[in-house]
């Protein structure tokens, strides 16, 4: 039997708990250290490197990011990347672009369907460059994901990834060679 | 900073110059003697080659997409052995992924590329091993021949019908009743001969799979973990099973009416070519179109009807997820949500299956059609033939006759490169199996030396993969007769170590010894067999439970058996069930709770009384009590017996003799343990972790005693 005491009237509905850690934007300092890597220095420690992974990276990917120390300890979250200074932001950005490689897929220029794999060349726009790239992918029931009604994620063998942003905007032929694929 | 993609290369030499090169200008040299570890950092479509430098900075050599990955753990192992040995030669085979002829990826499992192997030898090899089944296959092929060739007869006979008994009016009925008869009895005895021919063909062909199947599965078996932990449980069961039964369907469906079916053709169009050669032509005249259109069509229909059975497992994944979390959706009340969801799925598939009967209908017709085009073009020219006293009636009915036996050659002609690249594929992939060689060799004559000695890892490191280090120059040794505990976060190698302890994959360097001997020199067989092991999930097989204990023992005799089960303290449950020793166990049978599989387990390695004993995680799963009662059986099995226990629950390890605590690959704290107690590092910092876990209301508080 519960000890009476224990009991008490619940009169309100349950407070919840939104707590995240976000991190004070006014006290973080990144820097980039001369190997290559991002520093921060918060509430007077001092983390050597630090990395970023977005929470949302598909939908929002500025918003709630998480910085982590080199084992890999949750530092906090950057609740949004435009909360932070310019400086911040540049050095925080381009962090994130090390670790995010999905480049947008302009066009489709062919699909073939050999032994299990479909093999496709593309024409990718990433990091500022065009380019062609040709591609393998296996399960594409799997590989080949709607992400909502308009985005697209494709993901190779090799693991690389690749995204159409907006499904209707991409060419009649590039959609017609890629319709019989996507589920 | 540029952060275009770019080609680069990142080269060690056997001086131990590191250059770093982009779009073929190097960019900076580097001296491996500078490095102490390199490493991979993955990303989310890329990763970064970062090096730990000797002056304890940290610096990024290069990005790379994930096409590189495997290159990269590659040359990141490169360095790091350069800086252990001084040499850059390469400790190990590189995992290959891509296809070093045609530079496509290799399907996953396999190292043959699809593309680029020789089709010839891999049709010869299959073709040799049908040598047994020769004398069947070869008198159920002419059987079949013969019979074909019989229902070539029916054209004739409808001509000899025509013009030299309907049209001159000058047949009796016992002119017409003979070659109705002749008819029926080409027709009745070509049935029989195919039955007869079918059940041969039939026979032959799952002889043929028994036997591709069995020396498949033989070498499964005797496959190192090493290679089976590369191929998922799916894959291997999917060669063993489906892609010998693609062989089987090829052999006896493609393989007995091929031979007919271009037989037939042959004929026919030497028959038709003797008829006519000049009306043959014009019928031959839409064939490439016939073809083409054959081929597109086919090739679309697949697209289309793969999706539509996509569609249709994604629903049906879709309703079994529901149905078996369906106590989770309702109490969480989200039916409404789930019966959306499923509306949304079941729509989908609705709408490609009605597209894909709406371009059935309207294709399938306007393909009939094409492929008829030939029988118009006959008709027309033969009826002008006739009309002309060129060609009798006769002729013309045989001729478009023979048309139509045409077809069906070439509807399987369009279809058949598909079939055979399908049953080429499963040809290669259960070859894979056969003809891997085991990277856990045996040496020519090993040695069978009884497990006595000190068993010692010196300076071992391995990792499952090239790119991902497990352990790293680990050394100890353990005394015969001494009990080892080994603990450490998830994922630090604890079962690393005892699987290299038992040779299921060998160390990338370094040696594990039994006394003076390594552990290569001695075979396979013997080391196992003095070997007993109990792991957290105890697999049971399908049948009795003294079969299963005698697993490890075949031939043990009931006393040997009873005897094991009392040392595990398994023997009173089982004599609890109706059936005693003989209760079937396993799949469907009699279900055991998760302490009771656990002392059947201690029982089989007991009645093998190995030399060594390995616990892996061997009571994790128990609850408290449960425990206790495994524990005794574990005490009397593992008394004065060399053994290696891992184990989260630290009690479990309180006997023995020394605790080593894995950290980062190695080894970081060993002793008893009082004296890791005293020290308090990091298994200090466990104990109290557990102590509070379980102080904090847990009725099972283990016994971890504090240090004096």
């Amino acid at each position: 039997m519960t000890h009476p005491s224990v009991l008490e009237k619940q009169t309100t509905e349950p407070e919840q708990n939104t707590d995240i850690g976000l991190l004070d934007t006014r006290e973080t300092d990144f820097y980039k250290t001369d190997g290559g890597f991002t520093g921060l220095r918060y509430k007077g420690k001092t983390f050597p490197r630090v990395s970023f992974r977005r929470a949302l990276p598909i939908g929002k990917p500025d918003s709630y990011i998480s910085v982590a120390d080199d084992e890999n300890k949750e530092i906090g979250i950057i609740r949004d990347i435009g909360d932070l200074s310019h400086t911040q932001r540049d050095v925080v950005r381009e962090d994130l672009a090390k670790r995010y490689f999905c480049p947008s897929v302009q066009s489709v220029k062919s699909v073939k369907d050999k032994m299990g794999y479909v093999y496709m060349e593309l024409i990718l726009t990433g990091a500022g460059t065009t380019y062609e790239k040709s591609c393998a992918i296996n399960d594409v029931n799997r590989n080949i994901r709607m992400i909502d009604g308009s985005r697209l994620l494709i993901f190779d063998v090799d693991g690389n990834r690749y995204i159409i942003e907006n499904i209707q905007a991409l060419d009649k032929k590039s959609m017609s060679r890629l319709e019989p694929y996507m589920f | 900073m540029d952060m275009r993609p770019a080609s680069g290369r990142v080269r060690l030499d056997e001086r131990g110059l590191m250059t770093v090169s982009r779009e073929g200008e190097t960019l900076y040299e580097l001296n491996a003697c500078q490095v102490k570890e390199a490493l991979v950092l993955g990303g989310v479509g890329c990763g970064l080659v970062f090096f730990k430098m000797e002056d304890a900075g940290e610096r990024v050599i290069c990005r790379f997409t994930m096409s590189a990955f495997k290159q990269a753990g590659e040359f990141c192992k490169l360095v790091n052995y350069y800086r252990q040995t001084g040499h850059a030669a390469f400790p190990d085979e590189p995992e290959v992924s891509i296809c070093p002829q045609c530079g496509r990826p290799l399907m996953e499992g396999l190292s043959i590329c699809l593309f680029c192997y020789n089709k010839m030898t891999v049709i010869r090899r299959a073709a040799s091993m049908l040598r047994p089944f020769r004398r069947p296959l070869i008198t159920a092929e002419l059987i079949l021949v013969f019979s074909s060739l019989l229902y070539l007869l029916v054209p004739i006979f409808n001509r000899i019908l025509i013009d030299d008994y309907l049209t001159p009016m000058q047949g009796t009925f016992s002119n017409i009743l003979t070659l109705a008869g002749a008819m029926l009895l080409v027709r009745v005895v070509g049935e029989i001969l195919f039955i007869f021919c079918s059940r041969m063909y039939n026979r032959a062909g799952m002889l043929y799979t028994d036997n591709l199947r069995n020396v498949a599965y033989g070498k499964m078996q005797r496959m190192s973990m090493n290679a089976l932990a590369k191929r998922t449980p799916g894959d291997l069961i999917r060669r063993v099973m489906e892609d010998t039964a693609t062989v089987k369907d090829f052999l006896i469906n493609d393989g007995r009416f091929g031979v007919e079916m271009l037989l037939t053709f042959l004929v026919v169009l030497v028959i038709l070519f003797f008829t006519d050669w000049r009306l043959t032509l014009l019928v031959f005249l839409p064939i490439p179109l016939v073809m083409m259109v054959l081929s597109r069509f086919w090739r679309l229909i697949y697209i289309r009807y793969e999706r539509q059975w996509r569609k249709g497992s994604r629903a049906n994944s879709i309703l079994h997820d529901i149905i078996r979390g369906i106590r989770t959706v309702k109490s969480f009340g989200n039916e409404e949500q789930e019966i959306k969801k499923f509306a949304r799925v079941s729509r989908e598939l609705a709408e490609v299956s009605s597209a894909n009967e709406r371009m059935w209908a309207t294709l399938f017709p306007s393909l009939t059609f094409i492929t008829g085009i030939g029988e118009f073009l006959a008709l027309y020219f033969g009826g002008r033939a006739i009309l002309a006293g060129d060609m009798s009636l006769g002729v013309l009915v045989q001729f478009v006759m023979y048309i139509g036996y045409i077809y069906n050659p070439l509807r399987w002609l369009v279809s058949f490169p598909r079939r055979l690249a399908d049953t080429l594929t499963g040809l290669v992939k259960v070859f894979e199996i056969v003809d891997e060689k085991p990277d856990i060799r045996e040496i020519d004559h090993p040695r069978d030396v009884p497990l006595t000695g000190a068993l010692t890892f010196e300076n071992v490191s391995f990792g499952y993969k090239s790119y991902e280090p497990v352990l790293k120059d680990v050394s100890i040794r353990i005394e015969p007769g001494e009990m080892i505990g080994i603990v450490g976060r998830s994922g630090v190698g604890k079962s690393t170590m005892i699987n290299l302890a038992m040779r299921l994959y060998d160390p990338g360097l370094g040696a594990i010894r039994i006394g003076d001997t390594d552990i290569r020199d001695m075979s396979l067989k013997h080391l196992h067999e003095q070997m007993g092991v109990v792991f957290q999930d105890t697999f049971l097989f399908v049948g009795t439970i003294y079969d299963n204990i005698a697993y490890a023992k075949p031939g043990a005799d009931v006393q040997e058996v009873i005897a094991a089960c009392k040392a595990a303290n398994a023997h009173d449950f089982i004599m609890q069930t109706a059936d005693g020793y003989q209760t079937m166990i396993g799949e469907s049978g009699y279900s055991l709770s998760g302490g009771e599989r656990q002392r059947l387990a201690i029982a089989r390695a007991v009645i093998k009384n190995p030399s060594i004993m390995i616990l892996d995680e061997a009571t994790s799963s128990l609850d408290a009590e449960t425990e206790s009662a495994v524990q005794e059986g574990l005490m009397r099995l593992t008394k004065g017996r060399m053994t290696i226990a891992i184990a989260h629950r630290l009690s479990t390890l309180r006997r023995a003799n020394r605790i080593i605590v894995l950290d980062k690959g190695g080894i970081a704290e060993s002793g008893t343990h009082y004296e890791l107690m005293r020290m308090k590092g990091i298994y200090y910092g466990l104990v109290v972790a557990q102590r509070k876990m379980f102080s904090s209301g847990s009725a099972s508080a283990p016994d971890i005693e504090p240090a004096p």
